[in-house]
């Protein structure tokens, strides 16, 4: 695509995004703001995953990490939320850091196993600690801003995964994302050619993990309500079909992903208990058909054309 | 003491259990280096069936457990071709595709049997006084019987048959397996289907225990793979001691010290397991 | 190609942009229903559908409907979790602009509605959620017309235990809202009357409950409360009867009542069912009043069957009392709804229903149902309590 193009697209694109809120409505500003929350998520399983290759069942634990830890910090130590969520973040960043010098040396399924017992842990330790965390009840915590205004709920957050995403961009294209993919594609090759693979993977580990506390954080917040559910495989098969579907190793595909199922999702509300199977069955069917997912159908249909 | 011996009785039985339900996946890890994410859908449908065979078709129970784990290998056969076969190599792809459609079973089952357990009839009644200190299900210990018997008959199957030495040699040396006139493809699908076949079995052998909703499978799965790993991926010996150890392990844990964190235990073994020795307690592969 | 993407882009924009827009001009008067459709108590969202149709009936046939028009429910699923729950409440207001909700049967989801309740101002109505904390939370806008923990206790539990003479109590509670609150209502209820007792505490979704058990066991109880909602308590009936504790050693008091009547209830306890109590606020010998008499005889005829899950009538009964309330109100402005609600005097199928209006504690907004015992025997349900409406007499 020319470059002038591309450049009125994004300006459209930003402006289409900053006038929503102002035609939108309650309803379909909430979806937005859902929207936003699964665009950090999947971006972020995005860059370890598609750019690594290494699949974490970990990443919806991390969300809940950032999480509790802002909105235990709030209620009981009134942190500000906007100060918990950095905090929840550090937190997130930290417990990364352990689990990855843990499992990243032994990578591939182990990794997979190990995150998955990681967030399984972590999910009973909140249903038991009920006295501090009110287990599956949820916890109540004060929302993002001092006054409740979803407008503003969505500025923030879309300001939030903005910066997330320009962050995972610029890292994509420094020499850090070029390691992840030698990383992926020949680890023995990479090796040779003088790159750390444990210390690559452990940075995309972190990083990702990191994220994944921030966006739970904001996502908790703004919800006022926490809940164990944040921290299970349904929100993991969720992020995770968001990125297949969207194409997983590109930068875009987490994105569409998040907005194409976010809003079918509301159009099959319906069918209600049902869109989960739909997911799944898409899911499998990009699995299995396009590997590539929707960026990729969209690429080889461009070169195709430009031939 | 007299507590000690029950929760002892019990953490065996559930081992026993454990290991039966975690053959399956350790069969498929050693063989096609597949994690199946699926296992304890596969488990769940065999448990549906032998339900519908027995109660809607009035077939003997015993009868219906068969054609259920039947029905259930088939329907292995049908994935592996289908959705495996192109991802060998690449574990991730694998590993990704079979989490994807573990969910996508699980609703599937919402849809059709809908979200209450289904049970099939007891295969005994009553229960027994054991050691003259407690009472214990007779259903649990035909649990028990049905269950190390299972496990005989894979152990004397691999270990002496012709299809057990195929299955090793491939496990072992695809490349020299299928020079020697092997068909890996043909073994492949072979034993995917025989793994699902023993997550059946673990199925019907324990739905009439605990009867099967669409979402017990998660938890069937997970400790599944926290025996695997615990025995070592792809030993079936290990897979058994690694049973009976999260069965103990997990009962004196919720009977002395939370029942809460009854699946903790399970948890933690693994975590500590994966960082200490990752290859398991009896583990053969290198991965 | 340029032409096409003219053509689809504005197609595109404009199918989005479609679903933005609020529904206008509504020829239906809505009101929302929240409660489990999926989940482990998915037995409940069938029962609540049951009372609904019933209800719909009344209200849009004989009563004509309410304001000039006909009344159209929505019932939103919540799962039986909290989060689900609060976005599912969430949308009934904002985009089905529901003008009155009602329903709930698990007591974490509705204490994450209560504050939307409040910030929204849109008026509640729960029916079958029981931690004393929803309406000790004293929000303006929310309602309960069903049991609370504690009147269940102070009105049922221990008169049960006193008036038949137990000695040795042993509770068993999920580790939920509604459970660790009526355990602790439990507790120190038996405490203040110098009855023995202990406590387990379980999950709720458990299957295995050997462990539970032995511990209840070694206390030899004469009676076990079982506080679980869901089919764990199934399961727990199975192996007490399995472990030679019950009906030999001690009763079994299922503290929830649903669970007792789903219809998996004998599939999974088999004959050890046999002689189990439950709460209840329904039985097919004892009418309450002509409400009841005609919600059964409207039940039996339209579904051909009598009707087993009390929720139904919960559901019914909350309905009724929505109807009647936005009536009186005169509009759908939910300040007024609310007005109305508090002066509430209206005959339902659980009786005759007054809200408390005294601020302070869980008796605001609260109206509480009487509640039978009812006791298993030979698969026919027998009124044990309280003694005056019993219809047979305890089996042990």
């Amino acid at each position: 695509m020319p470059r002038r193009r591309t450049q009125t697209l994004q300006l459209l694109m930003a402006l289409g995004l900053a006038l929503f809120p102002f035609f939108a409505g309650d309803y379909w500003l909430h979806t937005g703001i859902i929207c936003l929350f699964y665009i950090m998520m999947a971006s972020s399983w995005n860059l370890l995953a598609g750019y690594t290759g290494q699949v974490s069942f970990a990443h919806a634990a991390f969300a809940g990490v950032g999480a509790y830890v802002s909105g235990l910090a709030a209620i009981h130590f009134h942190l500000p939320p906007l100060l918990g969520a950095l905090l929840g973040m550090a937190v997130a960043a930290f417990l990364g850091l352990l689990l990855g010098v843990l499992c990243i040396r032994m990578g591939g399924i182990y990794l997979s196993l190990t995150t998955l017992a990681f967030s399984e842990m972590l999910r009973i330790i909140i249903d038991n600690e009920y006295e501090f965390t009110r287990g599956t009840m949820g916890l109540s915590v004060p929302f993002i801003l001092p006054v409740y205004s979803k407008t503003t709920a969505y500025f923030l957050m879309g300001a939030v995964t903005v910066a997330v995403l320009c962050v995972i961009r610029s890292i994509v294209r420094s020499d850090l994302g070029t390691a992840f993919r030698a990383v992926q594609n020949d680890e023995t090759a990479a090796a040779s050619l003088g790159i750390h693979v444990v210390k690559v993977r452990l940075a995309a580990f972190v990083i990702s993990s990191t994220m994944a506390g921030l966006a739970g954080a904001l996502y908790g917040h703004y919800h006022q309500l926490i809940t164990p559910e944040i921290l299970s495989l349904n929100l993991m098969f969720f992020v995770l079909a968001i990125a297949v579907i969207g194409g997983m190793g590109t930068f875009v595909g987490p994105i569409v992903g998040a907005i194409f199922l976010e809003f079918l999702s509301e159009y099959i509300r319906i069918y209600g208990q049902f869109h989960v199977l739909l997911f799944g069955l898409i899911a499998l069917a990009v699995c299995r058909f396009a590997p590539q997912g929707l960026m990729g159908l969209w690429q080889r249909r461009m070169r195709a054309l430009s031939s | 003491m007299q507590d000690l011996l029950l929760y002892c009785t019990n953490g065996l039985l559930l081992g026993v259990i454990y290991a039966l339900s975690a053959l399956g996946v350790s069969l498929i890890v050693g063989i096609m280096n597949v994690i199946n994410f699926s296992h304890g859908e596969l488990y769940v449908l065999a448990g549906y069936f032998s339900a519908l065979f027995a109660r809607a078709l009035g077939l003997p129970v015993l009868a219906g457990a068969g054609l259920a784990v039947a029905v259930v290998f088939l329907f292995g056969l049908l994935v592996e071709r289908t959705l495996i076969r192109n991802t060998y190599g690449n574990d991730m792809a694998s590993l990704i595709i079979t989490f994807v459609l573990s969910i996508v079973l699980q609703n599937a089952y919402l849809l059709i049997f809908g979200p209450y357990p289904q049970k099939p009839p007891n295969w005994v009644d009553g229960s027994t006084r054991l050691f003259g200190l407690f009472y214990y299900g007779n259903q649990r210990l035909a649990a028990l019987g049905a269950g190390a018997v299972v496990i005989a008959v894979l152990f004397l199957v691999v270990k002496k048959t012709w299809f057990g030495k195929t299955v090793r040699a491939v496990a072992q040396d695809r490349e020299m397996a299928a020079m020697v006139g092997v068909n890996p493809d043909g073994v492949n699908m072979l034993s995917f289907a025989l793994g699902c076949a023993l997550a059946a079995a673990a199925g019907v052998i324990l739905a009439p225990i605990f009867p099967v909703t669409p979402t017990v499978s998660v938890g069937v799965s997970l400790t599944a793979f926290i025996v695997v790993v615990l025995g070592g991926m792809g030993s079936l010996g290990g897979c058994v001691i690694g049973g009976l150890i999260l069965g103990l392990v997990q009962n004196l844990g919720s009977a002395y010290v939370s029942s809460g964190y009854k699946h903790f235990f399970g948890f933690f073994i693994l975590l500590l397991v994966l960082t200490v020795r990752p290859t398991g307690l009896f583990g053969r592969k290198q991965l | 190609m340029v032409w096409k993407k003219v053509v689809t882009v504005p197609v595109i924009l404009g199918l989005c942009l479609a679903g933005f827009l609020p529904a206008h001009a509504a020829e239906t008067i809505k009101i929302g229903v929240v409660g489990p459709r999926t989940g482990p108590a998915a037995a409940t969202g069938a029962a609540f559908e049951e009372g609904i149709a019933l209800a719909l009936d009344v209200i849009n046939g004989e009563q004509g409907g309410v304001l000039g028009k006909k009344v159209e429910v929505v019932f939103e699923d919540t799962g039986g979790t909290p989060e689900k729950a609060a976005s599912g409440f969430e949308k009934l207001i904002t985009k089905d602009q529901v003008v009155v909700t009602v329903g709930e049967s698990h007591s974490s989801c509705a204490l994450a509605e209560v504050p939307i309740a409040d910030r929204y101002k849109h008026p509640l109505i729960i029916a079958e959620a029981w931690a004393d904390e929803i309406t000790a939370k004293n929000s303006r806008y929310v309602f309960r017309a069903g049991p609370c923990n504690s009147g269940v206790v102070k009105d049922n539990l221990l008169g049960f235990v006193k008036d038949y003479g137990f000695k040795r109590v042993a509770i068993v509670a999920e580790n939920t809202d509604w459970g660790l609150g009526i355990k602790k209502l439990a507790e120190d209820g038996l405490k203040a009357m110098g009855v023995e007792f202990m406590t387990v505490e379980t999950e709720r979704q458990s299957q295995d409950h050997y462990t539970e058990l032995n511990k209840i066991a070694a206390f030899q109880p004469d009676l076990v409360l079982a506080f679980i909602y869901g089919f764990g308590v199934h399961y727990f009936i199975a192996q007490a009867n399995e472990t030679g504790l019950f009906p030999k050693k001690a009763l079994i008091l299922e503290g929830a009542g649903p669970p007792s009547l789903w219809p998996e209830f004998w599939q999974n306890v088999g004959d050890a069912g046999n002689l189990e109590l439950f709460l209840s606020r329904m039985h097919s010998k004892v009418d309450f009043n002509p409400v009841s008499k005609k919600f059964r005889e409207a039940y039996t005829k339209k579904f051909g069957k009598e009707p087993t899950d009390y929720k139904s009538r919960s559901v019914y009964d909350v309905l009724l009392i929505a109807a009647d309330a936005l009536r009186r109100a005169g509009s759908t402005d939910s300040e007024k709804v609310v007005d109305a609600l508090e002066k509430t005097n209206l005959e339902v199928g659980s009786g005759v229903v007054q809200f408390g209006l005294e601020k302070g504690d869980y008796r605001y907004h609260q109206w509480q149902p009487p509640m039978l015992i009812v006791q298993w025997q030979n698969k026919e349900q027998v009124v044990v309590y309280p003694m005056s409406v019993k219809t047979g007499e305890l089996k042990k």
